[in-house]
Parts: C-alpha cells; sequence; structure tokens
C-alpha cells in the first residue's frame, strides 16, 4: 500500500502550486511551475504503483464509509487516466514555458489556471460520488474556459463566452440528473446506486438529463458547435490540454455511469444511438476537418470527428457477450489514451509550424517541408494514429473496436471505422500536400524553439509506441473494470 | 426567431412535464442518511448537521469549491488584466450614502461575526457570513470609500487564497498520523473546524468584492465598448 498516501497529493499538489503560482509574481509562475511537475509526475507514478503492486483500492476521505462521506476510487480506469493525465500535460508545460514568452504578461494567468485544471480533472478521475464528480467538472470546466480567454481577443473571448455557456447548461442539467437520483435512493456513491438503483421513471428521466449533459460536454454530433472556437482559438498549449485531456473528463464520467446504470435503465435504442451520434460525429468532423483552411481549425474539427470514434463503446458494449464486450472496452481505452496522446501532438506541432511560417493559414506552409522536417515530422507521425495505420495506437483500438464489432454481428460500424480513416487520411494529407510544394528556396521561416519540437516529437511517438506495446496499459486499465476479463 | 422561441418553449415544457413526472414517481429511497449523519454527529466536532456535512462528512466537496471560487476570480484578474488601463468610477455622486455606510458598517460586521459563530449550532456558517462581509466591501466600494489594502494586489491575493490554502494545510497535516486526508483527529475537530471557516469567511468575502471591483469599468456603455475594441491590437 505504498501509494495510498499519494492519492490526496494528486489534487492537493496541483491545488497548491494553484495558489502558489497565484501569489507568485508572473516570472516566477512557469518557474514554480516546472519545479512543480516533477513532484506530481512522482505523485501519479506512485499511485499507479500501489495499483500496479496492491491491486484496486478504496480512500475514504475524512476517513468516513461511502454514503455519509466522499469515496476515492483508485481501479485501473482511473490510476491509468491519472498516469496519461500526468504525461500530456507535462509535456504541454514543457511547450508552453517557451510559448508564452511571445504573450502579453496576462497570458501568465496560464499558469494557476493550468494547476487548477489539472487538480480538477484528477478529482474526476478519483472520483466515486456523482455529486463529487459534478465538482470535479466545475473545478475542470471553469479552468478551462479561463484558458480560452485568456488570448483576451474579441474573438477568443467570444469562443470562452460560448464554452462557457455550454459548459454551464451541460453541468445543470448533470447536476438535476444528480439530485433525482439522491432524492430516489438517499445515496451519491456509485457503488451503492449500482445496488439499489431500479428501472423507474425517475431513475430514466435522471439518467437522460445526465447524458444529455454529459453529451454536451463532450462536443458529440450534433452538439459539437462550441468546440471548434474555443479549442481552434486558443492559445496552442491550451488547445492541446483542451482537445487531448478536458473531453476525456465528460466522457469518462459517462462511460462510469453507463457501466453502473446504463443497460438495466435505459431503452435498448439508448446504445445504439449513442453510437449513431457517434458515426455522424466521425463523419460530419472528418468532412468539416478537410474543408478548413485554419490550421488549428482542422485539428479542432478532428477532435470533433474523434470523439465519435469513443461512442461506438456504448452500443458494443450493451446486450453483446462478454468476449465482444472486453474488446470494445479495451478498443475504446486504446482510442482514448492514443488519441490524448496524438492530438495533443497534433496541436502542438500545428503551433510549431504556425509560428515558423508566421500564419494560421494551410496554404501559406508551401515548401515547409524542406526547412522545417521535425516540426512536420511530429505532425506526420501524430497524423499516423488519427488516420488508424499500423503500428500506432490508433491502429490497435480500431482494430480491436473492428473484432468486437464482428464478434457481435454489428457490421455497420465497420463501415464508419473504415470511412472515418480514410476522412482523416484526406485531412491529414491536406495538409502534407501543401507543405511538399516547391516553395521558396529560401528558408523564411522562424525555427521554434528546441524544448517545443521536442515536446511535441515525445506525445507523437507515444502514440506510435502505445500501439506496439498496447497489451501493457490494456491489461493495467482493465484492472478492478465493471465489466469483462477482470 | 419565433419558430426557434417556440422550439425552445416546447423543449422547455418537456422538460418541466418530465421533471414532474420523475418527482412524483420516485421511490422511497432504500438508504437514511439524515439518520447516519445523526449517528456521526457526536464525531463532528459541531452541533449543526449542515455545518458537520459541508465541513467533516464532505468537506472534499467544500474543498473544490471553494478552489471554484478562487478559479472564478482568477479568471477575472487575468481578464482585467488584459483590457487596457483607464481611470475607475470613484462611487456615487451620494453624501447619504456615506453617511449611511457610518452607521451600517459596524452593524454589518457584527451580523458576518455572529453568522460565522451561529455556525456551529445553528443554520449559518462561512458561505453566509463572507457574503454579508462582500455586502459591506461592496457598499464601501459604491460609496467611494478609498480603501489603500483593498489595490494592494499581493495582500488582496494572499486573502484571496487564505482559506483555500488553510483547509488544503489542515488537510494535509492531519494525515500525519496515518490515517486520510481531512480526517481530523475528534478531540480537535471543533477547533480545525473553526479555524477553517474564519479563513473562509474571509477568502469567501474578499472573493466577492473582488469579482466586483474587477469589473470593467463602463463595460454597458456601447459607445465605449466599441471604442474598446478598436482600441485593441
Amino acid at each position: 500500500m505504498i501509494g495510498l498516501w499519494s492519492v490526496p497529493l494528486l489534487f492537493a499538489l496541483p491545488l497548491a502550486l494553484g495558489i502558489l503560482t497565484l501569489l507568485a509574481t508572473p516570472a516566477w509562475r512557469p518557474r514554480l511551475s516546472l519545479a512543480g511537475l516533477p513532484l506530481l509526475l512522482a505523485a501519479s507514478a506512485a499511485a499507479f504503483l500501489d495499483l500496479a503492486l496492491s491491486g484496486p483500492g478504496i480512500y475514504r476521505l475524512g476517513d468516513w464509509p461511502a454514503p455519509l462521506g466522499i469515496n476515492l476510487n483508485v481501479d485501473g480506469l482511473s490510476a491509468g487516466m491519472v498516469v496519461m493525465t500526468a504525461v500530456v500535460a507535462a509535456l504541454c508545460a514543457a511547450y508552453a514555458r517557451s510559448y508564452l514568452r511571445d504573450y502579453p504578461a496576462s497570458a501568465s494567468f496560464f499558469w494557476p489556471l493550468f494547476w487548477f485544471l489539472w487538480a480538477g480533472m484528477n478529482g474526476i478521475w478519483l472520483a466515486e460520488d456523482i455529486f463529487n464528480l459534478y465538482v470535479g467538472l466545475e473545478v475542470m470546466g471553469l479552468a478551462a474556459v479561463g484558458m480560452v480567454a485568456l488570448r483576451a481577443t474579441p474573438q477568443a473571448l467570444a469562443a470562452a463566452m460560448r464554452y462557457l455557456l455550454a459548459a454551464l447548461l451541460g453541468s445543470l442539467a448533470y447536476l438535476l440528473g444528480v439530485a433525482l437520483l439522491y432524492g430516489a435512493y438517499g445515496t451519491l456513491s456509485m457503488a451503492g446506486l449500482q445496488h439499489v438503483a431500479a428501472d423507474n421513471p425517475t431513475t430514466q428521466v435522471a439518467l437522460a438529463l445526465i447524458i444529455l449533459g454529459l453529451l454536451l460536454k463532450t462536443a458529440l454530433f450534433p452538439l459539437h458547435a462550441w468546440l471548434p472556437p474555443a479549442h481552434g482559438g486558443a492559445l496552442t498549449p491550451v488547445s492541446a490540454l483542451l482537445s487531448a485531456l478536458v473531453v476525456k473528463g465528460s466522457f469518462y464520467i459517462l462511460l462510469r455511469l453507463w457501466l453502473v446504470l446504463g443497460p438495466e435503465v435505459t431503452p435498448a435504442f439508448t446504445a445504439q444511438l449513442l453510437g449513431v451520434l457517434g458515426a455522424g460525429a466521425v463523419f460530419y468532423g472528418g468532412w468539416m476537418a478537410w474543408r478548413q483552411h485554419l490550421l488549428k481549425q482542422l485539428v479542432a474539427y478532428s477532435t470533433v470527428a474523434q470523439i465519435g470514434y469513443l461512442f461506438l463503446f456504448f452500443p458494443l458494449v450493451t446486450g453483446t457477450g462478454a468476449e465482444a464486450a472486453r474488446l470494445a472496452w479495451d478498443g475504446t481505452m486504446m482510442m482514448l489514451v492514443a488519441h490524448a496522446l496524438a492530438k495533443a501532438a497534433l496541436f502542438l506541432s500545428a503551433g510549431n509550424l504556425i509560428l515558423a511560417v508566421g500564419s494560421s493559414q494551410i496554404g501559406h506552409l508551401v515548401g515547409i517541408s524542406r526547412f522545417r522536417p521535425l516540426s512536420l515530422f511530429s505532425f506526420g507521425l501524430a497524423g499516423v494514429s488519427l488516420m488508424g495505420l499500423p503500428p500506432s495506437g490508433g491502429f490497435t483500438g480500431k482494430w480491436l473496436l473492428l473484432h468486437s464489432a464482428i464478434l457481435s454481428g454489428q457490421w455497420w460500424w465497420l463501415i464508419v471505422l473504415f470511412l472515418g480513416g480514410l476522412l482523416s487520411a484526406a485531412y491529414i494529407f491536406k495538409v502534407f500536400r501543401m507543405s511538399f510544394r516547391e516553395g521558396p528556396q529560401i528558408d523564411r521561416s522562424v525555427p521554434p524553439p528546441l524544448t517545443m519540437d521536442v515536446a511535441a516529437m515525445i506525445l507523437a511517438a507515444s502514440a506510435i509506441v502505445i500501439g506496439l506495446t498496447a497489451h501493457l496499459p490494456l491489461h493495467w486499465l482493465r484492472a478492478g473494470a465493471l465489466l469483462g476479463g477482470g | 426567431m419565433s419558430l426557434r422561441a417556440g422550439l425552445a418553449g416546447l423543449l422547455c415544457l418537456g422538460v418541466t412535464l418530465a421533471l414532474g413526472w420523475a418527482v412524483l414517481e420516485r421511490p422511497q429511497p432504500a438508504e437514511n442518511l439524515p439518520e447516519r449523519v445523526a449517528g456521526a454527529m457526536p464525531d463532528s466536532g459541531v452541533e449543526h448537521a449542515v455545518t458537520a456535512v459541508l465541513l467533516n462528512f464532505r468537506s472534499y466537496d467544500t474543498l473544490l469549491e471553494i478552489a471554484v471560487l478562487l478559479l472564478a476570480v482568477v479568471v477575472a484578474l487575468a481578464l482585467r488584466e488584459a483590457q487596457p488601463d483607464r481611470p475607475e468610477p470613484m462611487g456615487l455622486e451620494n453624501p447619504l450614502l456615506r453617511a449611511v455606510m457610518a452607521w451600517l458598517l459596524p452593524l454589518i460586521l457584527v451580523v458576518a461575526g455572529f453568522l460565522l459563530w451561529a455556525g456551529s449550532y445553528q443554520p449559518g456558517g462561512a458561505f453566509q457570513a463572507g457574503s454579508v462581509l462582500a455586502a459591506a466591501g461592496v457598499l464601501l466600494r459604491l460609496a467611494g470609500v478609498t480603501t489603500a489594502w483593498l489595490d494592494n494586489a499581493a495582500l488582496m491575493r494572499t486573502g484571496l487564497a487564505l482559506g483555500l490554502l488553510t483547509f488544503l494545510g489542515i488537510g494535509v497535516v492531519v494525515m500525519a498520523p496515518g490515517v486520510p486526508f481531512l480526517a481530523y483527529p475528534p478531540e480537535y475537530a471543533g477547533t480545525l473546524i473553526l479555524v477553517i471557516e474564519l479563513t473562509l469567511t474571509l477568502s469567501i468575502g474578499l472573493t466577492l468584492i473582488s469579482l466586483f471591483r474587477l469589473t470593467p469599468p463602463y463595460a454597458d456603455d456601447p459607445d465605449d465598448a466599441r471604442s474598446d475594441r478598436e482600441a485593441r491590437p
């Protein structure tokens, strides 16, 4: 049990660093943050080690038992998310340190917001209590909105406002559902609800509100309109954090609650409907990404598309056999982690390319392959995972989903996986076609700082490597899972 | 537009009906949480159930809620700093308000102190006391009373963060004997909760005052908003 003391550190440390960076002068904020990164990485590693050595466990905050107090849940999924967050956030922080030098002093508020965001995300991964999840959602959501607004241009403020309204509507719908469940069952603990929740109108209305609220927060098609301006218009490290991690927060809650309540109380078509919306997201997001003229907008629409794949989880685990459900679980986990790594890499390398040519237009990338091959290579590697080409994490994830779809006889999802991959290839190659075209013979591009290229490269390479060693992360993510494989 | 309004109206009606149905049809809870709270009250360190739930049984939720409040001010600070500086209005030209304030201010402070103290045995506590404190700050601002310490950025930020910092610090320190985060020893629970509530009152009050003060001046004037947009790079 070496890691149990590390569990509260996962949110206490980032909160403390958030306060410290708020109190420090702007010049000290990045320094303090870089000093804090190893501490939080160590705490995340300790939590993971604890899971590996002593298995899933429960942490009782304040030493009160569950319906009275709040439990934290350390299982494979939550520890995996904690580690994924640590890796992506640490690399984004290293990138942000160099990137923010060119931005006005108000951008130094990035650091307190960054730490609060991390605390909120870790709070969500560990939560076992549906009201506590709401508070975690608020911490994460408000920090994310603040980060979008940091640029302080009229467009950024408008995007942040739109994001805020969508996020608030989503969390209020979620909270209404929580209130109904609490009124009906007298407990907020997920384990408790799993025991007592029954199929009745209250549970159904509550779950419908919760699902709708979380879909809006996850930006699932057709509720995605707030995402592209917010993710595409933010400062580049913010875009990466938002697309890679923040949208996963609400999806994660949906997944957990579905496993607790979903199949028993929802009508049979709900899971299929979620899958159909996911398919719509894959097609519409991919098509819109291909049509964009601004590089970061293209990447943002790619997020809309990639979110769609995660929702194939619901039809593939509901009412299918144990083996199909296990494959769907593994595939979704792989897609989730691989997308986090690849999307962060894609945004960071897009930021490097934009910095190099001094323009966010895709058309201005002409000839850049000759001068900035490293930035372009990271973009390409990340693209390989998004397209689902072997041996990337994206490929492994899609392969597992494909097997699950065949096993459960739902062949129609194969079309989504196949056409979605083609669409991703279309928008990734749109960027490549431009950059390989012969352009000016003289290098007028500005070299981005080495840290920024390296951060993007590490993330992109991880998205590939995780596909090669998929059995290890999948083994850990399955520990203590509520379904199949155990 | 009327079509959109009609659709929105239908949607609202649908949600209301669904909510009504869900509430009317709700089952009797199998779990009796109030009974459990009553059973654990002797160990909570306070005599009022709401305070016990907020600051002991479910103190982690409250900790994160305080973080949300601080976060709101951080975002406001960042946005305010990104705005161009301009002279701020120094309150209303109203001598009567100043005269009334001289009478009201001591009363407001006493009420805030009472609400904070009352929280341990009857409805009250840090959130209510903090809001009353904030009302005093807002009135002072409207009366145009200059308060140098409110304009001292470092002091202000320390005050804003004090509540969360104390809460977090106590949560970590009590872990020393090998108990979980925020598990107060029963014999000190009352004192620790009082210390947390005291600092929370101050920070909540300052948070609400800051949100009021950080509003950019003249933002409601459309002409001014336009020139503001043009002035930005």
